[in-house]
């Protein structure tokens, strides 16, 4: 039973139900570097998705393409318009990619133009680049804080929204055009080849994209 | 993938069939009457779209299915231009990042805009590929200046676009046709928004490059004069549908600039009419 309150009554900064805190992995700057690794990556794949869209001739799959581009040219401008926010007044300086290996991952998924590898340009986004913008983006969101950072948090938990969308629709539009064996092994093969080189580059930021597995404590570690 | 990809390699599925505008103009099926002898309900009579026109179903099937595939042919271009450049400060082979995201989003746009295309032809009993594609609206993407295609595509062809959709929306009007009405009205709510990213991309690209935004806005003429198609836009009877000169102004064209192709649209028209009667003399003598 507590007293009635009444406009001057003290109440805590934060309700009851609200545990945000403070502490986070990443510091302004290393935020920033994350931050242009997103952009440059965005605008590599809403460029690609472009492009694709008149070299492709499955209609849906061309609609398709026309609609995530967008999506992805919409995260690169919230990224754009974050990095001078983190300190960044040249955003240009920091859209760069994570290493060079993450370059050789993007020329690689670029490479298919001919009509009928569909199958490898919808391999190379949906089972291999979205998913590591999905790892990343979930592990920033995770680890940041939620209180100092919250203006990439709330970008973050917009662009999972359509990521997470735009993987379904890739996935199944793959799933209706690989149908026979040999086009599963297709399939397969072009993932593995571009996965290897994701390997190496290690994510969209870098070795650090999703933190580290490795430690001692029970506790997931950064 | 390339930096520049030509028309002849536009993927499509079997059911489409290509022409060109030469093709196009050379179909006897597209002649204007120059005699007009015609009844009150015949083609001959008036080209404009209206209920009362015999071929009425068949004309606005066709068209729509025009619209469709310029709906494809526009998705493709501004997929393409938001891939073909990259980010810079507008000189040379660079276009601003912003301008990038704007073809972007006019991706998003046309993708809607072939969905919508395409329910409305089902919806009109048409059937993807029943008539032919004609491929100059994306040849009018392909230059390797950032800011022709602008001039080319956004200004003069999406500026027809505007012509196209009034004409149709009225159309949908007249016709008892609220589906139809409502459709072409959100097109042409994207298409002032198209027309007006080209002009104020336009603008503010060549504010310091005088050469550049001239040479622009004489490509944006040529494809203008070309997408008349023979005057079938203007305020002649002879003339499919009109300027759509509110739009127009809307979307940031001005006064004169209107007026400058609306006496071009009238131009077109009587050099297609006079090119019709020398055929028609030159059959006859040689018959």
């Amino acid at each position: 039973m507590t007293d009635t309150a009444t406009p001057s009554t003290a109440r805590a900064p934060f309700a009851p139900w609200d545990r945000r805190d403070i502490p986070g992995s990443f510091s302004v700057d290393d935020t920033a570097r994350r931050v242009g690794n997103y952009k440059w990556t965005e605008m590599k794949l809403f460029e690609a998705l472009g492009g694709w869209v008149a070299t492709v001739p499955e209609l849906d799959v061309k609609m398709r393409l026309g609609t995530h581009c967008y999506h992805h040219a919409w995260h690169a401008d919230l990224w754009n318009k974050r990095l001078p926010e983190l300190r960044e007044m040249k955003p240009e300086r920091l859209t760069v990619p994570a290493n060079a290996a993450m370059e050789r991952f993007i020329d690689a998924m670029t490479e298919p133009e001919a009509p009928e590898l569909t199958i490898e340009k919808l391999v190379g986004v949906y089972r291999v680049l979205i998913p590591r913008f999905i790892a990343a983006y979930t592990y920033h969101r995770n680890n940041t804080s939620e209180i100092t950072d919250a203006p990439t948090i709330r970008s973050i938990n917009f662009i999972l929204q359509d990521e997470f969308d735009d993987w379904r629709d890739g996935e199944m539009l793959l799933q209706s055009l690989i149908t026979t064996p040999d086009q599963v092994q297709r399939a397969a093969d072009h993932q593995a080849r571009l996965e290897s080189i994701m390997v190496e580059a290690g994510g969209i930021t870098g070795l650090d994209s999703i933190g580290t597995a490795q430690t001692t404590s029970t506790e997931g570690g950064a | 993938m390339r930096q520049f990809f030509p028309v002849e390699d536009l993927a499509r599925d079997e059911r489409f069939v290509q022409t060109n505008m030469a093709e196009r103009m050379k179909d006897g099926r597209t002649a204007i009457d120059v005699e007009k002898q015609s009844s009150a309900k015949s083609r001959g009579a008036t080209k404009r779209l209206t209920p009362e026109r015999h071929d009425a179903s068949d004309a606005a099937r066709g068209l729509m299915h025009g619209i469709m595939v310029g709906e494809i042919q526009a998705l493709e271009g501004a997929g393409r231009t938001a891939h073909d450049f990259a980010a810079g400060d507008g000189t040379g082979d660079t276009v601003p990042f912003e301008l990038k995201l704007d073809m972007a989003r006019q991706a998003w746009d046309e993708a809607r805009h072939v969905e919508i295309s395409a329910k409305l032809s089902d919806w009109m009993g048409t059937e993807l590929g029943e008539f032919a594609e004609n491929t100059v609206l994306f040849e009018a993407a392909c230059s390797n200046d950032p800011i022709l295609r602008l001039a080319g595509v956004n200004r003069a062809l999406e500026g027809l676009a505007i012509d196209v959709f009034t004409q149709m929306k009225e159309f949908g009007d007249v016709a008892g046709d609220p589906f139809l009405e409502f459709c072409e009205d959100w097109m042409l709510a994207d298409e002032v928004t198209h027309v007006k990213m080209g002009s104020d991309w336009l603008r503010k690209v060549t504010a310091n490059d005088p050469d550049r935004r001239t040479k622009a806005l004489e490509f944006q003429q040529v494809v203008d004069k070309l997408f008349s198609f023979g005057g079938a836009r203007g305020e002649s009877a002879d003339s499919s549908f009109s300027l759509a000169k509110r739009f127009r102004e809307l979307a940031g064209f001005t006064d004169d600039e209107v007026e400058t192709i609306s006496q071009m649209d009238a131009e077109a028209l009587e050099e297609r009419k006079e090119a019709v009667r020398k055929y028609r003399e030159r059959v006859g003598a040689d018959a």
